[in-house]
């Protein structure tokens, strides 16, 4: 099939398709740096691991113009109900990346003081594991996530379970 | 002068010296609890005009059970001929303080109070009377317990009666096995046949 410039040509596709191949595009999201890995997440949006070419231009600082929160280092008692609020206030499709040891599991501290896993507050559709992990670690959970938008799960604008 | 040995609690068999070498040449004082405010107003009067930190220690089998530690600062004037700006003098004053006493705040003496104040009432439990807005900074407000003390469980009231993961419990470990279940026999085994096929 060529493709030959001139009047009349079009493409067929399907919206689900092209919604989501948008999304996954231009997945915006959410500063949640809280600790360490904050760093390692800065470190991606410098020009050697650059996570705008895979559509993350801005991190935005409101939850309600981000559709990934990454949550970057461990968490304390007091910062959960924070972090749950602010996952309530993004808008639908959203997803969530638990980067590094601490968000997915609590990490070395493994006391009073520090919520063992963001997962018991905050549904997470990827887990980093690294203390931090590297920017690559990061790029690829990015991949990740456009991968669970592009090809199924929750998602698309026709947004199913 | 300077002194490795924290100055001990008179007659008290089991206090603790400090172990640590002097990393500053603060002159270290003890106080009786009735006798801290009438010390500290003297030497803010003297020209200790900085309240560094306070801080406390949890000596579980002493009497009195809290070390609270107060320590200060005087600068030396900066309009001074060559020959008295110096560094500045430090002085460490410590108070005994039992558990359940009450000590008086030194908030309106020195603004610095305030946090460091309410950091030792949150971990410690011990109270300061006086203190404007005496309540938790570092755990939630609600929290119970304070988890500095000695006696509170490390990872938590709810959490200290679930196990916590023991490798060494782990089956392979007890079994004596790899973790990849084979051991190196099998593994050598099975390139020797992969080589031979």
């Amino acid at each position: 099939m060529a493709l030959s410039a001139g009047p009349g040509q079009f493409m067929l596709a399907r919206l689900d398709d092209v919604a989501r191949w948008a999304q996954s595009s231009s997945v915006w999201p959410l500063t949640m740096g809280l600790a360490c890995c904050a760093i390692e997440m800065m470190t991606v949006t410098s020009s050697e691991y650059d996570i705008a070419r895979l559509g993350s231009e801005v991190f935005r600082s409101s939850p309600r113009q981000a559709d990934l929160m990454i949550v970057s280092g461990r968490v304390a008692q007091k910062m959960g109900p924070v972090v749950k609020r602010l996952y309530d206030q993004m808008a639908e499709p959203k997803w969530v990346i638990s980067m590094g040891a601490c968000a997915s599991s609590g990490g070395i501290f493994d006391n009073y003081a520090v919520i063992q896993g963001i997962d018991t507050i905050v549904p997470v559709d990827v887990y980093v594991p690294g203390c931090p992990p590297t920017p690559d670690g990061l790029l690829y959970a990015v991949n990740l996530i456009q991968q669970q938008i592009r090809e199924g799960g929750r998602g698309g604008i026709l947004a199913r379970a | 002068m300077p002194s490795t040995q924290v100055p001990p609690i008179a007659g008290s068999a089991t206090d603790p010296p400090s172990i640590r070498p002097p990393i500053d040449d603060a002159t270290i004082e003890r106080v009786a609890p009735a006798q801290l405010r009438a010390r500290l107003e003297a030497l803010k009067g003297d020209g200790y005009a900085m309240l560094l930190d306070l801080g406390a220690v949890d000596y579980l089998q002493r009497k009195p059970r809290f070390d609270v530690v107060y320590h200060l600062l005087k600068l030396r004037p900066t309009k001074a001929g060559v020959a008295e700006v110096g560094s500045p003098a430090r002085i460490r004053v410590l108070c005994g303080v039992a558990d359940g006493e009450r000590l008086p705040s030194v908030m309106d003496l020195w603004r610095s109070a305030d946090w460091a104040e309410r950091e030792v009432f949150d971990l410690f439990g011990i109270v300061f009377d006086g203190h404007a807005d005496l309540r938790r900074i570092q755990m939630p407000y609600d929290w119970e317990g304070h988890p500095l003390r000695k006696d509170y469980p490390m990872r938590g009231p709810a959490r200290e009666r679930s196990p916590r993961p023991s490798f060494a419990n782990k089956s392979n470990v007890v079994a004596g096995t790899p973790p990849s279940g084979r051991t190196l026999e099998a593994l050598q085994e099975e390139i020797r046949r992969a080589r031979e096929q």
